[in-house]
């Protein structure tokens, strides 16, 4: 890396994003100017399409059906057969890696997409109207933001009652005061803007104001911050499966096929400790390289 | 600075007392309640005794009632009683706090021991080899899960060594009770030192990018001198902010690993009681924890306005 | 001679060893240490139906009687005093009378008397005001109207109608004689007996303490100064701890087939025994639900299911098939292999049982492409979990899509009474290996632990039948013809009887284990440490 680097700017980005929107060589030099300048985040973003890849085609990757049993191969050990061996019941342990990756990513993506959402649309409202709203959106954020994350998600997934849908809200909901605070702090400085000013000076309503002008103008941290939480979220997805409050059997979910044999078989059978706990290592390893590259590239404020 | 504090008490409270209504409320939408459980080890319901028992503890109350009741008792110091092991909510969660708040304090030194140096290390050499593998390394400390990470060591324990710690309220020595701790402290410290480092490492480049040391490089200080001198220095305010956000954080990763090494602490306390329904301990839990975390912010951010002009006059 | 035989065989072969070999010179003094596998919801046995509280807690008490301790399996042939030094039964077979010990004392050292018994079963039937929180033991005691004392020395149970069992209930662990003086809801948290050891202290979710009664009524007993229980829930590292000499005793039946494997190779000098739990595997099916309210479906069910294969996947071929008592040999009443072998859906060919299945489903009108789809509920815990994950597996042999639902334990508990669900995988403790124990408790109309409302007056009748017999072989006969049309009626289809080991440190002398219960044998009055 050099040193010319540090005066690269989100506007050149921007440059070369248009020119990769263009024409298809565009993309191709681009992706590959991204590559050489992020080797990490490339690292990152191959781990992650790996996932996404194994989780999309798990009916054709998987060698065998993950819920099914077999006797005679109860804790059978790695071999051509099972591939990374065979749990109690005899199910093939990486069929049921490759279909667990469907619940982790769902599990991320959308309690990820949901605490945006619903976090964009708090932060906007409370940063863009002030006010008692934004009062009141202050103190409700204090008041969630005094558990930390997992404690919060252990609380929601109890009352919900362990399934998947529930697991996705359970830690969807923790992340929305941490995405409506920068949003609501970005749109306050927003608001003041000049642009902003002259859209209200052609007698632009409020609401338009905030979703045409605002709204784009956050993007960039937008999709920082989820990148950055994607991984947290399906650790934290693991996390309350090991506990026993997540996704529940017979969902290949990785926390769950930790905890599960961790109690059981860590001398037995070690495999059924190591290979979900790689599993979960990475893909959230992936996700992390892949968050901190677009973070560099979005917010160059903060780049390293 | 009096009003200020006066305010973010005010704050503190009004904070602590919508996390009492949140937590109550959520805790009576968990279907089933104490008295199923209480007939697990029968094996069976009769509901008239389930009845009784739902009376007994005052469960067919009004929910605001049962709140007020609570509430009240908080404030003469009356926390109720643990349903399952009926005896006073303090006398479970007292003992239990220092076994986690030892854990706790040793993750936070391993973290910061670790997490420090490497922070600076990595914005000093910024870009280099060393830079890159550090970087790399505390990603993947923040992508392992502790509670992964404790089975690991776990196992290697077992492996290398043919034993593992086995909790005890009063360990033969110093020895035994450092080796005790000091495994799950590692566990749950990795990721955080792996946290710690990174945020050093972004306050420390923000600092070395500043005027001021432009200045006395421009001056012809060495560069050592300068970073540590100028650089570290003025990080240390960040790297607090840090730690203290580190504290609340740990004790998500502690529930986990308390219960990977079997301590008794009051973050595994916590899930066995809502697995249990034992509102009494589950709402005064979460209310000592949140108050901990409130306490820490507090701490946190006197610290940094205390040190606030210090930084001013530097500029 | 089969191999089950044949560790039967060899486990009574030492135990004829032992008692023939001059008795060693038993050393007192000594702390025990014992895993424990979760908290213990009380410490009160009465109000308990888990292992979980007998094991710590069953030193702190006395029986009236006591299945005797140096066999290896309870029956009501093998029942010896301890708080009562003789009984007596009525012509009519309907009083039975105790004769109490002298000088007997609580551990508060107040004095044990007649009125402590009465007191104790009056709160079991209700006949006082003084209750206990749970009674899990009332449906026992259906028959037992009354219990007088005749002095302070002289006690009697009247029952309703002859019923020789009552003598077997009173003789396991879940039948203490509390103290009248002491309420019910102390002995859940303080709890005291007449016991060899006295309570010390209870750490939930971490330890339990008992230690040696000094004034205890048995000359010379207990031999340990303190037993501790150490709350370890996961269970490999349990185990480890116990391999690496961190404790004497493992949890009983806490080690399964793997992890067995795992202490014979890691530490040989441990003896470890491996014995059936007496806890059983059964389906309950809503037949009150549709489409399960058609007795074909249930038939189609019952023959998909492939018992084999759950005994060597749940329980590593260390299962046994039987119906609902417990089967031979180490299960006095249970069905023996010719008996069973006439089970409808028993039979061992299960290929073809899943043919007949099949057709049954394809004529109501499912198929391969059209399958039934129902829910199969059960409760949130692996022992639950694992046999219904394989139910599932089989029962798409005959069409049904099964989908798993886990329930919470209140959650489960709340359904099962609402009678709220249409399949469920279950798994049942029987304390003691006896037909009134379990017939009365499940099958019966109107019974809590009923939760299929399987009702059937002509079989009721049979119950009644048997209760009352004296002959013991003809007993068991008519035993067997029930259990065989229980298991055709589809009452609750009885997949697999569990079975675990326990094991201890070489140094560990005295521990006697039954094949036909793991909760009666944990006095631990008679063991003691050879260090």
């Amino acid at each position: 890396m050099t040193d010319s680097r540090i005066d690269f700017t989100a506007a050149d980005h921007a440059a070369e994003l248009a020119r990769a929107g263009a024409h298809v060589t565009g993309w191709r030099g681009a992706t590959l100017l991204l590559i050489r300048r992020y080797p990490l985040g490339a690292i990152g973003a191959v781990i992650f399409t790996l996932f996404v890849f194994a989780a999309v085609f798990a009916d054709v990757v998987a060698p065998m059906d993950p819920l099914s049993t077999n006797s005679r191969a109860s804790l059978a050990a790695p071999s051509a057969t099972y591939l990374l061996g065979a749990d109690f019941m005899g199910r093939d342990v990486f069929s049921r890696l490759v279909y667990g990756a469907r619940i982790s990513l769902a599990v991320g993506l959308g309690a990820t997409a949901l605490g945006c959402l619903f976090g964009i649309l708090v932060g906007l409202l409370s940063g863009y109207l002030g006010g008692w709203i934004d009062l009141v959106v202050q103190r409700v954020i204090d008041i969630m933001q005094s558990l930390p994350l997992l404690v919060m998600a252990l609380v929601m997934a109890a009352s919900l009652g362990p399934s998947l849908r529930n697991t996705i809200i359970a830690i969807a909901i923790p992340l929305v005061p941490n995405v409506a605070r920068v949003i609501r702090s970005n749109t306050l400085s927003l608001r003041e803007m000049p642009f902003v000013e002259a859209a209200r000076a052609v007698g632009m309503g409020e609401l338009r104001i905030a979703l045409r002008h605002v709204l784009p103008n956050t993007l960039a941290p937008i999709i920082v911050l989820a990148t950055a939480q994607l991984g947290s979220t399906i650790l934290t997805e693991a996390s309350l499966s090991f506990l026993g409050l997540g996704v529940p059997e017979p969902h290949p979910s990785w926390g769950r096929m930790l905890s599960e044999s961790a109690a059981e078989y860590v001398r037995t059978a070690p495999w059924l400790v190591i290979f979900p706990g790689v599993a979960i290592s990475l893909i959230v390893f992936g996700t992390n390289l892949l968050g901190d590259a677009v973070r560099d590239i979005l917010d160059p404020r903060q780049r390293s | 600075m009096g009003a200020y504090l006066v305010r973010r008490l005010a704050l503190m409270v009004l904070t602590l007392f919508g996390m009492s209504v949140v937590i109550f409320v959520l805790l009576r939408i968990v279907p089933g309640n104490i008295a199923d459980i209480l007939f697990d080890s029968a094996g069976m319901v009769d509901p008239a005794e389930k009845a009784r028992i739902v009376a007994e503890l005052g469960l067919d109350q009004p929910i605001a009632a049962q709140y007020l009741k609570w509430i009240g008792g908080l404030f003469q110091g009356d926390l109720g009683y643990s349903y399952l092991s009926e005896k006073p909510t303090i006398e479970e969660i007292a003992p239990r706090i220092p076994i986690t708040a030892k854990l706790a304090l040793l993750a936070l030194i391993f973290s910061t021991v670790i997490g420090v140096p490497l922070g600076v290390i990595s914005a000093v050499r910024q870009n280099s080899g060393l830079d890159y593998v550090i970087r790399v390394l505390s990603l993947s400390g923040l992508s392992l899960p502790s509670f992964w990470l404790g089975l690991l060591i776990l196992m290697a324990a077992v492996r290398y060594f043919g034993d593992i710690p086995i909790y005890t309220r009063t360990p033969a020595s110093l020895w035994d009770e450092l080796l005790l701790y000091s495994l799950p402290a590692a566990a749950v410290g990795f990721r955080s030192s792996a946290l710690v480092m990174r945020l050093t490492r972004s306050s420390m480049l923000e600092v070395l990018r500043q005027d001021y040391i432009r200045t006395a490089r421009s001056k012809g200080a060495s560069a050592a001198a300068v970073n540590f001198n100028h650089g570290l220095r003025n990080a240390v305010l960040p790297v607090i902010t840090i730690i203290g956000i580190e504290a609340a954080f740990l004790l998500g990763g502690l529930i986990v690993t308390e219960t990977v090494f079997n301590i008794p602490g009051v973050a595994r306390f916590l899930v066995e009681a809502i697995r249990w329904r034992d509102y009494p301990i589950v709402q005064n839990l979460v209310m000592f924890i949140a108050l901990v975390v409130v306490v820490v912010n507090l701490i946190v951010d006197l610290l940094y306005s205390a040190l606030d002009p210090r930084i001013r006059y530097a500029d | 001679m089969s191999s089950r035989l044949a560790s039967i065989g060899a486990m009574l072969t030492a135990v004829a060893l032992a008692a023939a070999a001059p008795a060693l010179a038993q050393k007192s003094g000594g702390v025990l240490h014992v895993t424990h596998r979760d908290n213990p919801p009380s410490a009160s046995i009465h109000e308990e139906a888990t292992i979980s509280t007998v094991m710590p807690f069953m030193s702190l008490y006395n029986n009236l009687v006591v299945f005797d301790p140096k066999t290896k399996q309870n029956s009501l042939d093998a029942i010896v005093p301890e708080l009562a030094t003789a009984w007596k039964w009525s012509e009519d077979g309907t009083q039975l009378t105790f004769t109490l010990r002298d000088g007997v004392k609580w551990h508060d050292g107040k004095p044990f008397t007649s009125a402590d018994v009465k007191c104790t079963w009056d709160r079991i039937i209700g006949a006082t005001e003084a209750r206990f929180r749970k009674n899990p033991r009332k449906p026992w005691y259906f028959n037992l109207k009354e219990v007088t004392t005749n002095g302070d020395r002289e006690v009697t149970f009247r029952l309703g109608r002859p019923q020789p069992s009552l003598l077997a209930m009173l003789a396991g662990a879940f039948s203490p004689v509390y103290p009248c003086h002491v309420p019910a809801a102390q002995m859940r948290t303080k709890p005291i007996g007449t016991g060899p050891f006295k309570f010390v202290e209870f750490k939930q979710n971490e330890s339990m303490k008992v230690v040696r009664n000094p004034d205890y009524w048995k000359p010379g007993r207990p031999y340990l100064d303190a037993i501790e229980f150490t709350i370890i829930a996961n269970r490999s590292t349990a185990l480890l701890a116990f391999i690496a000499g961190k404790f004497d005793l493992t949890f009983t039946g806490e080690v399964t087939t793997p992890l067995l494997k795992d202490i014979k190779s890691q530490a040989p000098q441990a003896v470890c025994e491996m014995q059936p739990t007496n806890t059983q595997a059964n389906l309950l099916v809503n037949r009150d639900k549709p489409p399960f309210d058609d007795a074909r479906v249930r038939r189609a069910m019952g023959l998909a299911i492939d018992r084999k294969a759950f005994v060597d996947i749940v329980a590593e071929g260390n299962g046994d098939i039987g119906g609902a008592m417990l089967p031979p040999p180490q299960g006095i009443w249970g069905m023996p292999p010719d008996v069973l072998a006439t089970v409808a859906g028993y039979a061992p060919d299960v290929e073809k049982s899943r043919e007949e299945g099949r057709k049954i489903m394809a004529a109501l009108g499912y198929g391969p492409d059209k399958p039934l789809k129902i829910k199969v509920s059960t409760r949130n815990i692996a022992a639950y979990r694992d046999p219904a994950v394989i139910l599932i597996d089989h029962l798409k042999q005959v069409y049904i899509e099964g989908e798993l639902e886990p329930l919470d334990t209140p959650v489960w508990y709340a359904r099962m009474a609402r009678k709220d669900y249409s399949v469920g995988m279950n798994v049942q403790g029987i304390g003691i290996d006896d037909p009134d124990v379990v017939f009365y408790e499940t099958f019966s109309c109107g019974s809590e632990r009923n939760y299929t409302n399987y009702c059937n007056p002509e079989l009721e009748k049979l119950f009644d039948q048997q209760s009352v017999m004296t002959d013991q072989a003809k007993r068991r006969a008519l035993v067997w013809e029930i259990d065989k049309r229980l298991q055709e009626d589809g009452a609750r289809p009885v997949i697999f009887h569990g079975r675990a080991a326990t094991c201890w440190q070489p140094a560990v002398k005295g521990i006697n284990l039954a094949v036909n219960t793991i909760y009666n044998h944990w006095r631990f009055e008679d063991v003691w440490l050879d260090k």
